[in-house]
């Protein structure tokens, strides 16, 4: 199927050089509207004010310039001493697991639901769980927000009852809920095209060599959908990590996650330097998961036996 | 017998819960739109009234934001199809040095979060002079939308076969003929779901257009953070509900070809 | 269990010479009144069948005749409206397929692409908890029988389509399975690649002596390699038969008529030529003898087209109203010209069943 496909896509040299130049669009758009201010925050979080960073620099607080040619650690090293800043790393840390942990889970089993007892209530079930994707994300986290707060729809149920059920608004436990509610959609679409791209005759096979049904998931579904499973892990992961707007809306003061501490330093306290630390710290971390799709689909693509 | 029961009661369960915990939240909020006011724990409000309805439509603020939300995301699908379906084209249909870097290359940028982005795009764009400008705002929105407009489009017009182009070029249609005809009629279910999700994406950031835009354009997701501090819970209901029309009315559009696998395709770089 | 797949060899018998209909006692496999209606269309209809110990039986028919959909029942994929599927004296109708003593064969092999060859192999294998040394010599035995030892570590995408076959028939029978079960195994391959293969099956199968359930639409394929041959249509068995005996004395209209080339012609023919009637006569085509002379029984017959096949030619002769067509060797009639037909064999049917 891969093969075939790489196979026709033509590689004659000026059509090679017509393809290159019809692609550049969108990457140059990228390059000097994302790639080049990432180079200049990086340069900026180092300590070096001058050129198109002079703007920010002229009514930064607090920040650090640099003294030699390739800039400063003074910024991060300033972030890295405050017990604040790592507290929140380590929540955000601690929320992406949860979330992506949560979602995959929920996603597996809707998936495999789908594929291995289909019908119209796991088609049901699966259409249900992509409902959010189409939920501005301000709306969502506010709705969760309302839902699961002090006067929400959770503690109102309990009380019908005379039992007090915990307040979650403005929880860890909120941005979690959040997260996984936003996130799930894309996982479940993801997953549930890799299972359900897995062929029937493959998984009957199993099941003739006497492979009762978890043995042939852990065995044939999930290696077989291996792919977009980790890709849908990886951009669960990504999209928690650098979150904003939900955590902002259900989240504590404090701790905060990262994405909520960028916008902070940067409006309220007027540090842009040390937002584009915190901005940097998540991108460090965001690239570590990265890697691990990158190397999933160049796996892929070398082994075309999949 | 008995375990096919108990599966069939975890799974009425699982999906229960599962409804609470995707609609309920919306459910709950859509309810206040049209709520005189909620005492708790009271399972349903007060009374009922459509005055809050009158109030958002009555806002002068709130109504420009719709406009602006309603020119911005149509105006960004377009620049964005502009730019990135040439060049959907050329990953899914030719090979060339470097294809793969360049497709994992327009991705990379996303694992840079969005905040951190913007707080160095600002001094970029003061510098450039987009601030308070459409162009500025459009390019903001552009930017999110460049890995679907991409990436979908990509995998739709690879997964084209061949052999049905190279009939009608030997039926004696002309390359263009056979792009208009046949390539991009079969590619079109990809370009539809790529051009809903730029939408979606141009819809609802808030954070990219405030601060390039305010305080003279403002769109909806942005008035949703002013609303939901100083506006009665009700005033953001009815909002809320406006601003989710659009995607509903996609998702009607679109849903088919989104559960069919169009999304999945694009994410698995070929 | 046996470590290897050395089965105890059975008494090797020629194609379809010693297999008679088993009593259902001593069956290895026994359909008994199957029934399954998919979709609200009945698919399979009071379906009986044994199957003998050792024995090669086909399932042969058009596509939609309902052969898969039984043999997918017999797998255990399907589960039977009605009807019951004793394998080895026991009933097996209730068991999900991983519990059943049978292995497939699949249409597209099936092998899971993220295993080598050996893991393919294996796999039954691990599942029935064989230690690790044994594995080994059983996958190494069942790939030796198929002769693929040399692709062992390889992924299956990277090996031929008959390799690929293979694998799946070494998959299956390292199992020692009581009923090997086969879903067109030869239809994705190419036409020489399927004889030589559906030899090699046929061989291995004899030499094991195992019990095997072959589906096949190709006629070509079922009379090679079948002890018996049991043609279906429309959800029934029409007639099983030895494939010698189902070619000569085809039982149905439709049996005559899927297996073998047949020319039909409402009438009959006697000394006399042909006579019209409401009976459908069938005539094979190697059965037409052709004459220069006009000799006893025979009628003048016009030569409209030849047809070279090889080995023999095709000529379309046209006589009496009626076109036909004649096999023979040897000479080539010259086109246009008149010769002799003589009718040596014919069968009748009447409504589709078979009188002389």
């Amino acid at each position: 199927m891969r093969r075939t496909r790489v196979a026709a896509r033509s590689s004659g040299q000026p059509r090679a050089v017509l393809g290159f130049v019809m692609a550049l669009p969108p990457l140059l758009l990228i390059a000097v509207f994302a790639g080049l201010p990432i180079v200049l925050a990086v340069g900026y979080s180092l300590g070096h004010t001058g050129g198109l960073n002079s703007v920010t620099a002229s009514y930064a607080q607090h920040q650090h310039v640099a003294t030699s040619g390739w800039g400063t650690f003074a910024a991060y090293r300033e972030m890295l001493a405050t017990g604040r800043f790592r507290t929140d790393v380590a929540v955000t840390v601690l929320v992406t697991l949860l979330s992506t942990a949560v979602v995959l889970v929920l996603a597996l089993g809707i998936a495999l639901n789908l594929r291995l007892r289909g019908g119209r209530v796991a088609g049901a079930i699966a259409a249900l769980g992509v409902i959010p994707l189409f939920i501005p994300v301000v709306i969502a986290s506010w709705a969760i927000l309302t839902f699961y707060s002090t006067d929400g729809f959770i503690r109102s149920v309990f009380a019908q009852v005379g039992l007090d059920a915990p307040a979650l608004g403005f929880k860890v436990v909120t941005i979690v809920i959040g997260s996984v509610w936003t996130s799930l959609p894309f996982a479940v679409l993801m997953v549930s095209s890799g299972i359900q791209s897995v062929p029937d005759a493959v998984i009957d096979a199993a099941r003739d060599s006497g492979a009762g049904l978890l043995r042939t998931t852990r065995s044939v579904i999930l290696p077989m959908a291996f792919i977009p499973i980790v890709i849908a892990t990886t951009f669960t992961a990504i999209g928690v990590l650098g979150s904003f707007t939900v955590p902002y809306f259900t989240g504590p003061n404090s701790p905060r996650m990262l994405g909520v501490d960028i916008q902070n330093y940067f409006a309220a306290y007027n540090q842009p330097q040390q937002a584009i630390v915190i901005a940097v710290t998540i991108f460090v971390l965001a690239s570590g998961i990265a890697v691990l799709y990158i190397w999933a689909n160049f796996r892929s693509a070398n082994s075309k036996d999949l | 017998m008995a375990r096919r029961l108990t599966t069939n009661v975890l799974l009425t369960l699982f999906l229960a819960l599962l409804v609470v915990f995707i609609l309920g939240p919306l459910l709950w909020l859509g309810i206040r739109a049209f709520a005189t006011s909620w005492t708790y724990p009271n399972l349903l409000p007060d009374g009922w009234t459509l005055e809050w309805w009158r109030k958002v439509i009555a806002d002068n603020q709130l109504s420009t934001a719709v406009q602006n939300s309603l020119t911005f995301a149509p105006l960004t699908v377009i620049v964005s199809a502009v730019i990135c379906l040439p060049a959907a084209y050329a990953f899914g249909r030719h090979d060339f040095a470097g294809r793969k870097i360049m497709l994992v290359g327009i991705f990379a940028t996303n694992a840079f979060p969005k905040m951190g982005l913007f707080v160095t795009m600002a001094s970029m764009f003061y510098a450039l002079g987009l601030m308070q400008t459409v162009l500025g705002i459009v390019i903001v929105h552009v930017m999110g939308t460049v890995v679907f407009m991409t990436w979908i489009p990509a995998a739709a017009f690879g997964a084209v076969p061949r052999s049905l182009e190279e009939a009608a070029r030997d039926a004696g249609a002309s390359p263009a003929r056979v792009f208009f005809r046949v390539t991009l009629p079969l590619a079109l279910p990809g370009i539809l779901v790529a051009m809903v999700m730029s939408f979606l994406a141009s819809f609802d950031e808030a954070q990219g257009t405030y601060l390039v835009g305010y305080p003279d354009y403002l769109t909806m997701p942005t008035q949703m953070y002013s609303l939901v501090l100083n506006y009665p819970l009700q005033m953001a209901a009815v909002f809320s509900i406006l601003l989710s029309i659009p995607s509903v009315l996609l998702l009607a559009l679109a849903h088919r070809h989104i559960m069919g696998g169009q999304l999945a395709e694009g994410f698995q770089l070929r | 269990m046996r470590p290897t797949v050395t089965h105890t060899p059975s008494t090797t018998t020629p194609a379809g010479a010693a297999f008679s209909p088993p009593a259902a006692a001593d069956a290895a496999l026994v359909l008994q009144g199957l029934n399954k209606e998919l979709g609200g269309r009945p698919i399979v209809t009071d379906l009986d069948l044994a199957v003998a110990r050792g024995e090669l039986v086909c399932l042969l028919g058009p596509s939609g005749c309902g052969k898969t959909t039984t043999l997918r029942m017999v797998a255990g994929f399907l589960a039977p409206d009605r009807g019951a599927i004793v394998v080895d004296g026991k009933d097996v109708t209730g068991l999900p397929p991983e519990r059943r003593p049978s292995a497939m064969v699949f249409q597209s092999y099936a092998l899971w692409p993220h295993m080598t060859v050996f893991k393919n192999v294996a796999f039954p294998l691990r599942l029935k908890g064989v230690g690790k040394a044994q594995i080994a010599e059983r996958v190494e035995a069942a790939l030796e029988l198929v002769n693929l030892t040399h692709h062992m570590g390889s992924r299956p995408g990277r090996i031929s389509g008959g390799e690929q076959q293979r694998v799946a028939l070494a998959r299956a029978l390292v199992q020692e399975p009581a009923l090997l079960l086969l879903d067109e195994p030869l239809s994705n391959l190419d036409a020489r690649l399927r004889v030589k293969v559906r030899e090699e099956i046929r061989e291995i199968q004899q030499r094991l002596g195992i019990t095997t359930l072959l589906v096949t639409h190709d006629q070509d394929e079922a009379l090679s390699v079948s002890d018996r041959i049991a043609v279906m249509n429309d959800g029934r068995i029409e007639q099983v038969s030895a494939p010698t005996q189902l070619y000569a004395e085809p039982e149905t209209e439709f049996v005559a008529t899927f297996v073998g080339s047949l020319n039909r012609v409402s009438g009959t023919f006697s000394d006399g030529g042909f006579v019209p009637g409401p009976e459908v006569t069938a005539v094979r085509p190697e059965d037409i003898s052709l004459h220069d002379h006009p000799g006893s029984a025979t009628f003048p017959v016009r030569v409209d087209r030849v047809v070279p096949h090889g080995s023999f030619i095709e000529v379309v002769l046209s006589g009496e109203g009626q076109t036909l067509r004649a096999f023979r060797s040897g000479t080539v009639p010259v086109v246009g010209s008149q010769v002799h037909a003589r009718v040596e064999r014919s069968m009748a049917f009447v409504d589709g069943r078979r009188v002389s």
